[in-house]
């Protein structure tokens, strides 16, 4: 053997460690943050290179999701600097006065959810505010009395409230009426830190804003995010686990804030048609590419039978799961080659249709 | 094969083996325990690993007041808190990895992580 | 040697059609990998002959030609598995022919095993760069380990062709 052999050996030995160096140097680095806002618990984890700019971006999508917060915050009190920051607070004291000039961001809410309340025949409004506020729900929740509910429901109607693009503005027609954008503000505020996200470069991130969940790219493992549906009636358990690639998951749930009487539960979700909370779903998930429109559809569904829903979801080209409140899952099927279903006892699953 | 083919080849053989003890040196932060993450007001002051012999509590200072959280075997739940929607402490019991029990008025989170089954989940 | 030597010219393009029709058949090959694209890396076998006749110049031409016909061919032209591809006979070409220039110890057994090894590496980067990803750093041992059995095996194929071309000659006629 001549001298060249080992030193080649040793140049081979050292090409696999530059190597092996150099692909450990470009592994991903995770990065995660939570914040407290929306009334909620906001999660973003994102993966890439560099951890300054993983930072950096995760500030940039929290900024925005400030943002969209402050413009449909429903709660602060005239005369303070969070008054005038909202525009929901704005529209709604101007109610029955005057036209109110709004960011485009809001304009753009208001105009997703008239679009969805139209399409769902009124399942879902925006102008739900006074019935909202009557139940009490997010202070001391009550049943109130019918003729209370009575009154409430003349002030809801999605036909009142007026957009106009041109002049960018927002105007409640009547006095007395309310927006309550809890429905749609935290998807709408998740898809925008996402796409903020997506701007500083990022592509792999989970967003978890509360339960919503927004998906860029594929997880660390690069195969689809697997997203868990929770068991309605049990805290500790799933009923499904999606597969998700660049999309937003919502649920609608009967769990999250409610009150029962003499057995009956009374949950936060009201049917703007009856003035009640609706009754026939526990839970529904709805699986769109935005997490603005995911937040209204879970919402839409979960008012609507879930035949109704299933036929809505596949005419609009979206995908959702339902638990019904009779203990049936049913789902949508186009989803069929992303969920994986977890049998048990407590529910009926039957083939989406 | 002669003597510098068989060297070559026991060349490879280590650097292979090499690469495969530094992967698991690498990785082996991430093995599957599973743990308790109790974060109040952004700061994590407790990592408990799951599970636990018997039974504990312990008591967190939340925004709003103190909160009990208490630990048998490998689930956590939130014993009482003094918030006034009570939605963390109507949870009850978590011990899957990925799951969280969560204080808004309080900012009080508990997380569990480990070798999830799920990367989040909908609720 | 004379640079334009039609034997040459001949013979390499008969490589590059050998290593194309290698290439192809490869790609039919499952191989229980989880990573895309990655391939045992049979080809080699034309390669090597190339630079054991021709030098590095030549043997990279065969290389780099068998990969971008065969991807050609079986469709995958500029798909990820293509890029995997080019890398792998890069970096396995660059190999041996430094093993072959700079070294006397080694029987072509050893180099195509370094070959294959170094093909191995190469679409490991490539794969890496592809998918932006560290997690298929995992595979490195097992394709370390792959690249031996492949490596022995074209290696004694040619071996068994070049003691052959001892007996009868019949390489030199192409070397002319």
């Amino acid at each position: 053997m001549n001298r060249r052999g080992p030193v080649l050996l040793i140049a081979l030995l050292l090409l696999t460690a530059l190597l092996a160096s150099f692909l450990y140097g470009r592994r991903s680095r995770e990065y995660t943050s939570d914040q407290f806002l929306m009334d909620t618990l906001i999660s973003i984890k994102v993966y890439g290179s560099d951890p300054e700019n993983l930072r950096m971006a995760v500030n940039a999508a929290y900024t925005e999701m400030h943002r969209i917060a402050e413009l449909a915050d429903s709660f602060p009190h005239p005369g303070t600097a969070a008054f005038a920051g909202s525009d929901v607070c704005r529209i709604n004291q101007q109610a029955g006065i005057a036209p109110v000039p709004v960011n485009p961001d809001t304009l753009a809410m208001l105009q997703l959810a008239k679009k969805y309340c139209e399409l769902s025949g009124g399942a879902f409004d925006v102008t739900i505010g006074p019935l909202m506020d009557l139940w009490g729900f997010g202070k001391i929740p009550h049943i109130p009395p019918p003729e209370e509910i009575r009154a409430a429901l003349a002030l809801v109607g999605n036909q009142d409230l007026l957009l106009d693009e041109i002049k960018q503005t927002a105007f409640l027609r009547r006095r007395g009426m309310k927006l309550d954008l809890g429905a749609i503000a935290k998807g709408y505020a998740t898809e925008k830190a996402l796409q903020s996200l997506k701007k500083s470069g990022i592509r792999k991130a989970l967003i978890d804003a509360g339960g919503n969940i927004r998906v860029l790219g594929r997880n660390p493992h690069n195969s689809p995010w697997r997203i868990g549906i929770k068991d309605p009636r049990k805290s500790d358990g799933i009923v499904a686990i999606l597969s998700l690639e660049d999309a937003a998951a919502v649920t609608s749930g009967d769990y999250y804030r409610f009150f029962e009487v003499d057995g009956k539960r009374y949950h936060h979700i009201l049917d703007p048609r009856t003035g009640y909370p609706a009754v026939e779903n526990m839970a529904v998930t709805a699986i769109s590419s935005d997490a603005g429109i995911a937040d209204v559809l879970s919402t839409v569904f979960f008012v609507l039978p879930a035949e109704t829903a299933l036929k809505t979801a596949a005419g609009l080209g979206e995908k959702v799961f339902i638990v019904t409140a009779d203990h049936r899952i049913l789902y949508s099927p186009s989803l069929a080659a992303n969920i994986e279903l977890l049998p048990g006892t407590a529910y009926r699953y039957e083939q989406g249709r | 094969m002669n003597r510098a083919d068989k060297f070559l080849l026991a060349g490879i053989l280590l650097v292979s083996l090499l690469s495969l003890m530094g992967m698991y040196g690498l990785f082996s932060s991430a093995v599957n325990t599973t743990q308790a993450i109790v974060v109040v007001r952004g700061a994590i002051i407790r990592r408990i690993t799951l599970p636990v012999a018997g039974k504990s509590t312990f008591v967190v200072q939340g925004r709003v007041g103190a909160a009990t959280v208490e630990i048998e075997g490998d689930r956590v739940r939130m014993r009482e808190a003094h918030c006034s929607g009570q939605v963390c402490v109507n949870q009850g019991w978590v011990s899957h990895p990925g799951q969280t029990i969560v204080c808004i008025p309080g900012e009080i989170l508990v997380r569990i992580e480990g070798a999830a089954a799920v990367d989040a989940i909908t609720r | 040697m004379k640079r334009f030597g039609t034997h040459r010219v001949v013979f390499l393009a008969l490589l590059i059609a050998m290593g194309t029709a290698l290439h192809v058949v490869e790609a039919l090959l499952p191989i229980p990998l989880p990573i895309p694209g990655v391939k045992l890396g049979l080809a080699n076998i034309v390669t090597l002959l190339a630079i054991y006749l021709y030098g590095f110049r030549d043997g990279l031409t065969v290389a780099l030609m068998r990969v971008l016909l065969g991807s050609l061919i079986g469709g995958v032209f500029l798909a990820p598995g293509f890029l995997l591809g080019i890398c792998g006979a890069f970096f396995s070409t660059l190999v041996m022919a430094a093993l072959l220039r700079y070294t006397r110890c080694f029987t072509v057994i050893g180099i195509s095993m370094a070959g294959a090894v170094g093909h191995n590496l190469g679409q490991l980067l490539a794969a890496s760069l592809l998918l932006q990803s560290s997690a298929i750093i995992f595979y490195l041992p097992v394709l370390i380990l792959a690249g031996i059995p492949s490596g022995i095996f074209t290696g004694y194929l040619l071996k068994t062709l070049i003691e052959h071309n001892h007996k009868t000659g019949i390489l030199n006629y192409y070397n002319s």
